[in-house]
């Protein structure tokens, strides 16, 4: 057996003091730019006095906002239910899709470039049609998925060919088998890569449903924005937006959150000194 | 060829010949030999991109070549050390070593523990929490060199496995690896393009031909003493290598 003295051993280095503090210089700077704007918004608002119905002040889109919270709320339950459905089943499709697709060089043949030129449809416009077909539900969720599943197929696809051939080489002669460099070789490479799609479409569902509502619905964000402005109810068409902003912001915090914890190995801060 | 008729053989590579792509197919190996005696280091040197990598393929069995025969006295299959660590920068050290068992069947609890005893023969103890990119490049090598030490195998295939590590680092892995091996005693065939690394480990010396690749000289390094060097040297230059 061989003993560490016979090889010279890297001494460790000190673990480095952990700082966790939280840079409220780096905060400040992050939302400088829209407290700004908001700022400045409602003081032209003060000076210039536009029609309510047409441009309404920051303070009068809060307070009217409160007051009708139990309708956005009743409203933002709607989309955002839509968009979560709607996320999870175009993830759920879209990886499938791009495991058949990055498998077998017949699937990527026929799928891939058909899945491809698809994007070439305006979705937008299905959204009548898809209403025409099913409930309503089902629709603005169908929407919401067709909007959002494109990245997660090219994410998941670039994702699990970007495998390093030297990786697989070196496990293959471990013993590896097809199975085994599948599921800890090949899929662990892409998760990377597949999360920065999963990211585009947390954000792209929550536009899928509400074009969907938009166009075709009465619940919903999108629906209130629209049957808001057509009565000049222009405060609570801005909460509304105001609203899915949130939810937008929401879905990529939760992704986000969900790489942070599925890829240990990515964070920040884990490099110990100079190495 | 003048290495000792009493030396067991580990590896025999018998006129090998392998073309690879199909339009139209190239010619990587053109009737390559290759004896590895049991125990040594057999270096191949030889231009970059001239079949040295594949010939390791064929050698640990991931490439099937078109005729020739491939014999290797390994009771278990030869192991690859690649280039780049290679190693699962998912996997912390301790894990990405332990792989190497629980490939071949080791529980992973057992395997973890494998792991760290060969993460401290490699003067590593203390880093198996760490994930690989954490690590220095000298340190993700000694790790894929506990995972080729956990995988048990008696053949060593080591492809240019200091190419990317810079000089210092890469004298110093030349010494950990001569420790390592004083212990193991595994039949070693390292591929690299550095004469002075191939003299400093290896006991023969093969010298490839540009692709599709020979073997085209041994220099035995014991015998050729000082000269070896300049021996291989020659032998690149006369297979037509601008060296």
């Amino acid at each position: 057996m061989i003993t560490a003295a016979q090889v010279e051993p890297v001494v460790p280095a000190p673990p480095a003091p952990r700082r966790r503090r939280v840079r409220w210089g780096q905060v400040a700077a992050a939302v400088a730019l829209p407290l700004l704007l908001v700022l400045l918004w409602q003081v032209s608002a003060w000076i210039v006095q536009p029609r309510e119905w047409i441009l309404p002040s920051p303070a009068t889109i809060a307070s009217t906002g409160w007051d009708v919270r139990e309708r956005l709320w009743y409203h933002a339950q709607w989309t955002i239910l839509i968009t979560i459905v709607g996320f999870a089943l175009a993830t759920v499709v879209g990886c499938l899709l791009a495991a058949m697709i990055a498998r077998s060089r017949v699937a990527g043949l026929m799928l891939y470039p058909w899945i491809i030129v698809s994007q070439t449809i305006p979705l937008v416009a299905l959204a009548p049609l898809l209403v025409l077909w099913m409930p309503d539900f089902g629709a603005m969720v169908t929407l919401a998925a067709l909007i959002s599943i494109f990245p997660v197929i090219v994410a998941g696809v670039d994702g699990l060919r970007s495998t390093d051939p030297e990786l697989i080489r070196a496990v293959r002669t471990l013993g590896a088998s097809p199975g085994w460099t599948w599921r800890h070789v090949r899929v662990p490479a892409a998760l990377p890569r597949l999360f920065t799609g999963l990211k585009l479409a947390a954000v792209f569902a929550v536009t899928g449903a509400v074009v969907g509502e938009l166009v075709a619905s009465d619940r919903g964000l999108g629906a209130l924005t629209r049957l808001s402005a057509g009565q000049f109810e222009t405060p609570v068409t801005f909460a509304a937006v105001v609203i899915l902003a949130l939810i937008g912001i929401a879905m990529f915090l939760i992704v986000a959150t969900a790489e942070w914890a599925a890829l240990p190995y990515s964070r920040r801060g884990t490099r110990p000194g100079s190495n | 060829m003048p290495h000792g008729s009493d030396t067991e053989i580990a590896i025999r590579v018998d006129d090998v010949h392998l073309a690879l792509g199909d339009d139209p197919p190239l010619a990587v190996l053109a009737g390559a030999d290759l004896v590895a005696p049991a125990g040594e280091v057999t270096a191949i040197i030889g231009p970059s991109g001239c079949g040295k990598s594949t010939l390791l393929d064929v050698i640990a069995g991931l490439v099937t070549p078109d005729s020739g025969s491939v014999v290797t006295s390994s009771s278990g299959r030869p192991v690859l050390m690649p280039q780049r660590d290679a190693l699962m920068p998912w996997r912390t050290l301790r894990d990405n070593v332990a792989a190497a068992a629980e490939l071949r069947g080791t529980p992973r609890s057992d395997a973890r523990a494998l792991a760290d005893r060969e993460v401290a023969h490699v003067g590593l103890a203390g880093f198996g929490d760490h994930y690989p990119h954490a690590l220095s490049g000298g340190m993700r090598q000694r790790g894929a060199l506990a995972r080729t030490l956990l995988a048990e195998s008696d053949i060593w295939l080591l492809d240019e496995p200091f190419g990317a590590l810079d000089a210092l680092t890469r004298s110093e892995m030349h010494r950990v690896l001569v420790a390592v091996r004083e212990q193991v005693a595994p039949t070693i065939v390292l591929v690299t393009h550095d004469i002075a690394e191939a003299v400093a480990i290896a006991d023969s010396v093969l010298v490839a031909s540009p692709g599709p690749m020979r073997i085209v000289s041994r220099v035995r390094v014991a015998d050729a003493g000082p000269d070896a060097a300049h021996e291989i040297l020659t032998s690149l230059r006369a297979a037509g290598v601008n060296a």
